[in-house]
């Protein structure tokens, strides 16, 4: 390997006004309102009468390098050379002039881009690594996002809903992409508790901090095999205790399977932010395109276009209509495990003789 | 307390509780600190040093610890 | 000459409208064999259902505690392509704007020392460079860093911040989201690179209420900036969206505090009632606008739910300035980690940390003066604490 440039070690990351556009730059802080022109375009307008127009498009999140290269030929081209990531895996490029925007947008669709993701519409998910990249993901994170947009796509690039519809992608409760206020957000789940491999815990392992990783006590001490053991009937297959001893696989084919909770969101907008809250709680695994999770979501999707009012998020519709409403409009069963027994359980029950017939 | 000595009783620290119990870098520094009369900060940099020259690595299993490299 | 994998699963997902991961994969496995055994290897997760990934645990790069996750095959043999497949997080610049050239030269790296394959970006906001082998990660920090670039947090550590776009192209930041989340992450470079706290601890710093960085749900700290004083209104604006948009309906009969009044000609809201929800200002961009004094409200806490039940962060701090070089602010995160690094245990969040010991010991301890924005309605049972000096003896 030919010689190497001398390591520097706490430098951060580059100021970003290195990476600025210059209309960006020029009008910082100066911005006065902004508008969206149509699924994938908007512009905003700076005191000083300037105006960036900004093109959205859908990137599938796993990217090579050959792709980044495409992008950055386009800014190249197109943008004066710089472009940006939005926290939800799209691409932005940015023009200075409403001139440049049909040049631009045209050799978008030509590149078979998929432009849109802007306004009352379902935008590119958020996800995790899965199957790609995760020792404990219980169920692939970009394989269900390609299935779930390739059915809604319509949303990305066209139509309208009452207002955004956030929808987010775990592949594991340790939900490394926080999807707990989403819209709609899948979840990867356990249904069988961890299997031990005592001598590999002998080893591998260390017992006080395995017992301590578990969050309802069922994990106890083995002394004999200096190993642990599961109390089966307290376990809740968090999964929590393989995060810290590997000898305690959790994964099971069979069992492994997808939840799926609905109604959060981040934005204080009308009401406060909230948590996404349980309507499916198993869905088998059915890679490549998971059909029973792709159903399910269009059931949802249906069920808040029929009933939402305008700007309501479907947290709000739900709100309104009450989770009891929500089933009788999706249809979705109610089973015994929408009912909480967890940490925040009793602020769930309803403490009031006040609900709605299903 | 010279760095040297200091970084003597770290490793030795991390070297009886290998097996055992894995330290944290916070476990180190309060138990170092109390045990020999120093500041945090001089245990911090004594122990930075031990990490520079790769003789401790950082090392992560459902929390970070500081331990003696594999051989 | 890389073997050739059949994938008859992944090809099911190259068709369809929406961007492909599969075709990713397949461009970078072109020239990567690392890329070409993942390909393999993500056929087999799929045909079986299960993962075949392994834990990590101890590579990185020299002195640093983080910025690496290291991965392994659990089936090597079949695939030594990506027998070790670890991912690198590299800080990306606050806003995640870019330039071409910039991105260019990760490529080339990414060719030389990796898979080629990326995440643009992490969950957390890196730059995930995703699988390469032990012996490339000493080589790929050299010519990253030599560059100008650093590695993000992972392990027990003050993770990589980040934050909205802020006042770089939106009319709403009340406070410099951008500057905050780069200030920050130059500020903790040590708590960033070498793992001292009990576990993970998040910043994101959001320019308004709207919180299109979903600090609320996923920072331990979250910085949300908001305005003392009126709602700047521009009347002649407002008669305009009169004629567009039913006024009544989709802003005033939405507004949460009924603070609102429209009519038909001139709008007029008590600003002493508002709550900042956004919605008006959101709906009506040419007609309304922030109050003029700005700052942030701090709020602590979130996390999602491993291990008792995922928490959003809630006030702590109604209304700070946040101006450089942001003393007050540094001097409260300092505290706070001191009083985690005290209390806390292996694998504890802040947020579920003070869940255990309480709110009211956490606000004394830290020296922050209760307030009334900090809960949603106060305790309803009787059972609280008195302090000695509140005792007559």
């Amino acid at each position: 390997m030919s010689e190497l440039p001398q390591r520097q070690t706490d430098i951060g990351p580059p100021h970003y006004s290195k990476f600025l556009p210059p209309v960006i730059a020029k009008n910082y802080g100066k911005w006065l309102y902004h508008e969206v022109m149509s699924a994938g375009v908007m512009v905003h307008v700076a005191e000083s009468g300037d105006k960036v127009f900004t093109v959205r498009i859908a990137s599938p999140r796993l990217l090579s390098t050959d792709t980044i290269r495409e992008y950055c030929a386009i800014a190249e081209k197109h943008c004066g050379g710089n472009l940006r990531f939005t926290t939800r895996h799209n691409v932005e490029f940015m023009v200075d002039a409403e001139s440049k925007v049909d040049p631009l947008v045209k050799e978008l669709k030509a590149k078979d881009f998929m432009i849109g993701g802007i306004g009352p519409r379902i935008s590119n998910i958020v996800h995790t690594q899965g199957w790609i990249h995760c020792h404990s993901a219980a169920t692939d994170a970009s394989g269900l996002v390609k299935a779930i947009m390739d059915d809604v796509h319509e949303y990305f690039t066209d139509k309208e809903l009452q207002n955004k519809v956030r929808i987010a992608v775990a592949c594991c409760v340790n939900m490394c992409g926080a999807v707990h206020c989403s819209d709609i957000a899948l979840v990867g789940v356990h249904k069988t508790p961890p299997r031990i491999d005592d001598m590999n815990v002998k080893n591998a392992c260390e017992v006080p901090s395995t017992i301590a990783s578990c969050p309802t006590s069922a994990i106890s001490p083995d002394p004999a095999k200096k190993s642990v053991k599961i109390k089966l009937d307290k376990c809740m297959y968090c999964g929590n205790c393989y995060s810290v001893c590997p000898a305690m696989p959790i994964s099971d084919a069979k069992n492994d399977g997808i939840a799926i909770v609905v109604g959060g969101k981040v934005s204080n907008l009308r009401s406060n932010p909230t948590f996404s809250k349980l309507v499916v709680p198993w869905i088998p695994n059915n890679p490549p395109r998971w059909p029973e999770v792709t159903d399910a979501i269009k059931k949802i999707l249906d069920a808040y276009k029929a009933g939402a009012k305008k700007h309501e998020r479907v947290g709000e519709w739900i709100d309104r209509i009450g989770w009891e409403g929500f089933f009788r409009a999706t249809g979705f069963e109610f089973k015994i495990q929408h009912i909480d027994d967890f940490t925040f359980a009793r602020e769930t029950f309803r403490m009031a003789a006040t609900f709605k017939w299903t | 307390m010279e760095k040297e000595e200091l970084k003597k009783i770290i490793y030795e620290l991390v070297e009886a509780s290998t097996g055992k119990k894995k330290l944290k870098q916070t476990d180190i520094l309060k138990k170092v600190s109390a045990d020999q009369g120093v500041e945090k900060d001089e245990v911090k940099a004594a122990l930075r040093e031990l990490v520079d020259a790769n003789t401790l690595i950082f090392t992560y299993f459902g929390g970070s610890f500081i331990e003696i490299p594999p051989k | 000459m890389s073997k050739k994998y059949d994938t008859p699963l992944l090809d099911e997902l190259e068709k369809g409208a929406f961007p492909s991961f599969v075709k990713e994969i397949k461009l970078a496995a072109k020239h990567s064999d690392m890329a070409n055994d993942l390909l393999g290897h993500t056929e087999l997760c799929f045909k079986e259902r299960v993962t075949h990934w392994k834990h990590g645990g101890i590579v990185g790069v020299r002195g640093y505690g983080g910025g690496v996750i290291g991965r392994y095959s659990d089936i090597p043999d079949k695939f030594p392509g990506v027998a070790h497949f670890h991912t690198v997080r590299v800080n990306s610049p606050s806003g995640f704007y870019y330039s071409a050239a910039a991105l260019r030269d990760f490529c080339d790296l990414w060719d030389k020392y990796g898979s080629g394959l990326t995440n643009v970006h992490g969950s957390t906001g890196d730059l995930v460079f995703l699988g390469t082998k032990t012996e490339f990660l000493e080589p790929f920090f050299a010519e990253v860093s030599s560059r100008g670039w650093d590695l993000g947090g992972s392990g027990s550590a003050m993770r990589t911040p980040s934050g909205c776009l802020g006042m770089s192209r939106c009319e709403w930041a009340n406070i410099d989201a951008m500057a905050i989340t780069n200030d920050i992450t130059h500020h903790y470079q040590d708590e960033m690179h070498r793992p001292a706290f009990p576990y993970k601890f998040k910043f994101k710093v959001a320019g308004c209420p709207v919180d299109c960085i979903a600090s609320i749900a996923r920072a331990d700290m979250s910085v949300i900036g908001t305005w003392k004083g009126d709602i700047r209104i521009n009347q002649d604006e407002v008669a305009k969206y009169a004629k567009t948009m039913d006024i009544k309906a989709e802003i005033i009969d939405m507004c949460p505090t009924g603070c609102m009044q429209f009519d038909g000609k001139a709008m007029k809201i008590d600003n002493s009632n508002c709550n900042r929800c956004m919605h008006c200002i959101a709906k009506m961009t040419k007609a309304l606008r922030p109050g003029t004094e700005k700052g942030a409200t701090l709020l602590l806490g979130s996390k999602a739910p491993i291990v008792t039940g995922a928490l959003m962060s809630w006030v702590i701090v109604p209304f700070i300035k946040m101006e450089p070089p942001y003393d007050e602010f540094y001097d409260l995160i300092d505290k706070i980690w001191e009083w985690w690094d005290e209390n806390g245990k292996n694998r504890e969040r802040i947020g579920e940390l003070i869940e255990r010991l309480s709110f009211p010991r956490f606000l004394k301890e830290v020296g922050l003066d209760p307030h009334p924005a900090m809960i949603k309605e106060p305790r309803r049972d009787p059972f609280f604490f008195w302090s000695e000096e509140d005792i007559e003896r």
